[in-house]
């Protein structure tokens, strides 16, 4: 040490000259020892490069990316600690020092919400400020020299906790925060080992927001994290602060629920345990949980989310980091459906007797009764039915088990008469859901975002609120959480705008990146061809579709539909199920069951006892998304993985080793016998399932397609979700679900 | 193996067979057959140094070698069917958890005060006031001074009869006297038979 301070002090005449020899080589250390008085803070920064001893500079915190803007006027340097980092202009101190590799406290901040700069948890030490800084509200200034670690930071840190700890109960062992709590983190880290509060603390009122968000409002730090999410990202202006100083708290103003699809993400931000989940309250400890990160199926987004389980049981779903999908927050259906999964569950096979009555049989019988009635049907007469749950693999068995039976009659749910599976633009989110950030102009046709796919509504409202997009809508009165038009009702409109017509035209015309979304509702219309053919030639005109940006979207519904077109799933249901004496339900509980012939034979294969399990003769009990290694694809095309949490429950079994142990029964054994030997033949007819987490845009354009003679007629659309938070077989078997239907639909 | 059909042969030749089974059966051996924790304390106790027995008959074992430390001091409770942890007297309680070297027959027995060197009886040899070796003599004299102490109850130790009878007494779930939670079944499968009702 002696050494490379003697030889610093020869080599640099600067140093010599600025700073004593012993502070300046305790105070090039990095860490901060009792000797490294805040005496000399400007000889430490001076010295820290030359000093060998300085450990390299750290990674961005997270590994996160840091892209800086390709003109070099943009970029600004400054000193974290010491080091030197390049950062974009416009970030604040706060991000300077993640870019450094320097995790600041926080409690207020949050990179998705505007800042509030309110719990001052984040100070740091800038030189030649008189006062500590809130990193996260200050801008860096370049060649700025901030320091977070030195005794100024750390007594402020300490200060700040102290107070924020002053009125937080220590109610930690019965929190259901506890071990995942901001607070209780970085009191650990940057708190004082005591405290100096012998008053009374002061309480709180709980507030009730619902059948989903629990409060302990004692716990509230008042970060507003929650206030801002719920005016920002959820858009429903329905929390918010009251009163001043030590009376202030967080409150629906008036008593009132809060009515937001995405209330349960206050969940998660809230840094302590003021919101926590009403229905896992008490239920488990986070320690305890398994976490298997997987992805939603509830709606046709995708959402990226983490089961969390213990033993055989899914405790709770939290969302996962997924910059194209989801972002960091997922839906109220999404978080909240798990307990769907834990009632009403098919456990055994089960065959209907003589008197009507559902007997448990064992696999082998239930298999023998379905093959022999198989044998006895017309081949044209089977008809295969993959539900809107159903995965990749499962429904590419079903295919070529029904074909290999002699039918062609296979079909998902959901995608109307005539599927419009020859073009995959035509079906699927062609701009992408992370694009739509860069549109100007939205025109919504026939589709309700907000309920039908609630995350791409939320990405919707952020550019709405980051670039004052404007947004159209053609459809029945609903519910829009950002500013909007309402065109119209019906198809009327849509030709009015596709013949120039409309005042709304103007907008389109001077729009730079327009987007159109179509809902999957239309599928289900007698005129859904020309409707489409409508919508193509608004896009043709109003220069939607070009080579650097593909507007036309549709917005599918169901998780198993882009997969089902995809793999070819696409026969007529109104008459192939007119007309069968055999039908394959897989999972498909919103077929029209009364068009069924009665003296059909109906196979039930299935995870719950939902709609169609009444009219069927056999069940064959199957596994649910959290339970199965499954690929599904999202409605911008993006292939992913479920990936299994918690096993499956009594006899059940996957879908695709159910219908390849009937299609060896049935005497037409299907050719694989393996998950790989099921993904390898999804390869040969849709290679895009197996690239997985990779989003296969399309290539061909529509222009290739027919011209359509139909015409559109005057039916308005109709709204396709009526409720939100029932759409599925899980989620219809949810007591929560039930509940949050029952208190926060608007009648 | 050979040392237990041995003593059980002894015991049988000295004490004759009615005996020898009554014996048994006093101390618990054959409960040993339905209770895995008196079976596994019986097989403790094969070597292990019989320290004491209370006066409740509770037996208190020590095995300094080949055991895990932290796990060398138990003790075999008198009653053989509902024991529990508060049937150990407090003069034992400190030698069982390990909170003092002292038995409980050392710790009752009402020994003289001048027995124990009083703290000025060493002052030629400690150091100035306040220095480390005086500070140690005082504790360790005060935690003599305690032991002597678990005399000093008035009352006699009386187990806890709070929840008398199985259902009040706590059992963890899954415990086999647990009444609750037999089925761990953790999902509600669907019910054919609702189907009539709908």
């Amino acid at each position: 040490m002696a050494f490379f301070a003697r030889a610093i002090r020869h080599s640099s005449p600067y140093l010599r000259s600025r700073a004593p020899p012993p502070p300046a080589v305790a105070a090039s250390c990095r860490w901060i020892s009792p000797t490294a008085a805040a005496g000399s803070p400007e000889a430490g920064a001076a010295v820290a490069p030359a000093d060998p001893e300085t450990p390299p500079p750290r990674e961005p915190v997270g590994g996160a990316r840091v892209e800086l803007p390709s003109n070099p006027e943009d970029a600004l340097e400054v000193f974290v600690d010491g080091h030197a980092v390049r950062i974009p202009k416009g970030f604040t101190v706060l991000q300077a020092c993640e870019v450094a590799g320097v995790d600041i406290p926080r409690f207020c901040y949050h990179s998705r919400l505007s800042i509030a700069g309110n719990c001052r948890m984040c100070l740091v030490e800038v030189e030649k400020s008189p006062k500590p800084v809130a990193s996260c509200a200050m801008p860096a200034l370049p060649g700025m020299k901030i320091k977070t670690n030195t005794p100024v930071a750390k007594k402020a840190r300490e200060g700040v906790m102290e107070f924020l700890l002053m009125n937080h109960p220590l109610d930690c062992p019965i929190c259901d925060q506890g071990g995942e709590c901001d607070l209780q983190d970085q009191s650990m880290a940057f708190g004082a080992d005591r405290g100096r509060f012998t008053e009374m603390k002061r309480s709180v009122v709980d507030k009730n927001l619902g059948p989903l968000v629990k409060t302990v409002m004692t716990r509230c730090i008042q970060c507003t994290r929650c206030v801002r999410f719920a005016s920002e990202v959820a858009g429903v202006q329905d929390l918010g602060m009251l009163g001043r100083g030590s009376g202030e708290e967080i409150g629906t103003y008036v008593e009132k629920l809060m009515t937001s699809e995405l209330s349960g993400n206050v969940i998660d931000i809230c840094p302590v345990g003021a919101l926590t989940s009403k229905p896992f309250a008490f239920k488990a400890r986070n320690w305890e949980l398994k976490g298997t990160e997987t992805i939603d199926v509830t709606d046709a987004v995708g959402s990226n989310i983490r089961v969390d389980s213990r033993g055989p049981e899914v405790m709770r779903i939290v969302p996962r980091l997924n910059e194209d999908i989801n972002e960091e927050w997922i839906s109220d259906k999404t978080r909240f459906c798990y307990d769907g999964l834990k009632r009403q569950r098919l456990n055994d096979p089960m065959i209907r007797g003589t008197d009507g009555r559902f007997k448990a049989v064992t696999w082998r019988d239930a298999l023998a009764v379905v093959a022999e009635v198989l044998q006895q049907v017309k081949p044209e007469e089977i008809t295969g039915v993959a539900g809107k749950l159903s995965d990749a693999e499962s429904m590419m068995a079903l295919k070529d088990f029904v074909n290999k039976m002699g039918s062609d009659k296979v079909l998902c749910e959901g995608n109307g008469p005539s599927p419009p599976a020859d073009l995959r633009s035509n079906y699927l989110m062609n701009t992408s859901i992370a694009g739509l950030e860069k549109a100007d102009v939205f025109l919504l046709v026939g589709t309700q975002p907000r309920v039908e796919a609630a995350m791409v509504n939320a990405r919707i409202r952020k550019t709405v609120r980051a670039t004052q997009a404007k947004v159209a809508y053609i459809g029945p009165p609903t519910d829009f959480n950002y500013d909007h038009e309402h065109l119209g009702t019906g198809p009327q409109t849509l030709v009015e705008i596709a013949e120039g017509r409309h005042p709304f035209c103007s907008t389109l015309q001077s729009a730079k990146n327009p987007v159109i979304i179509a809902g999957a509702g239309l599928f289900d219309r007698e005129d859904q061809d020309a409707l489409f053919s409508t919508i193509e030639t608004v896009a043709k005109k109003f220069n939607v579709v070009r080579p650097d940006w593909n507007g036309l979207n549709v917005l599918l519904l169901h998780a198993a539909q882009a997969a089902a077109l995809d793999l070819g799933l696409v026969a007529n249901p109104t008459e192939s199920i007119k007309s069968t004496k055999f039908l394959y339900l897989m999972g498909a509980d919103d077929v029209d069951l009364d068009k069924v012939p009665d003296d059909a034979f109906v196979v039930y294969q299935g995870h719950h006892g939902d709609k169609a399990v009444y009219r069927a003769n056999v069940i064959l009990p199957s596994s649910a998304f959290s339970e199965k290694e499954g690929t599904y694809e999202n409605t911008e095309g993006c292939t992913q993985w479920t990936i299994p949490a918690v096993p499956t429950v009594g006899d059940a079994r996957d879908d695709w080793k159910i219908l390849r142990a009937l299609s060896e029964v049935a005497g037409a054994q299907l050719p694989y016998d393996s998950l790989s030997g099921v993904r390898d033949r999804i390869s040969m007819v849709a290679p895009n399932l197996v690239h997985v987490d990779e989003r296969e845009p399309c290539t061909i354009s529509s222009e290739v397609k027919p011209p359509v003679k139909q015409q559109v007629s005057s039916t308005p659309f109709k709204t396709v979700v009526e409720n939100f938070y029932m759409t599925d077989a899980i989620t219809r078997a949810s007591k929560i679900m039930a509940q949050c239907s029952a208190t926060l639909l608007k009648k | 193996m050979a040392a237990v059909v041995r003593g059980v042969l002894n015991g049988i030749r000295e004490k004759g067979l009615s005996n020898f089974l009554r014996h048994a059966r006093d101390e618990g051996y054959f409960k040993c057959l339905l209770d895995g924790n008196l079976l596994q304390t019986k097989i403790h106790n094969i070597g292990a140094t019989l320290v004491g027995v209370d006066k409740f008959g509770n037996k208190y074992y020590e095995k300094l070698h080949d055991t895990q430390y932290g796990r060398h001091r138990w003790v075999e409770y008198a009653e053989k069917g509902r024991y529990n942890a508060s049937q150990v007297p407090p003069e034992w309680h400190g030698w069982l958890h390990h909170i003092t070297d002292s038995t409980g027959d050392e710790a009752t027995v009402n020994s003289p005060p001048g027995r124990l060197p009083r703290l000025n009886a060493i002052e030629p040899f400690s150091l100035v006031p306040g220095s480390k070796l005086q500070a140690c003599l005082a504790v360790s004299h005060s935690m003599k001074l305690l032991e002597q102490n678990a005399k000093a109850y008035i009352v006699d130790h009386k187990e806890n009869f709070s929840g008398e009878g199985e259902e009040l007494i706590y059992h963890s779930k899954g415990h086999a006297l647990n009444p609750g939670q037999r089925d761990w079944t953790r999902y509600q499968p669907w019910e054919p038979k609702k189907e009539e009702a709908t």
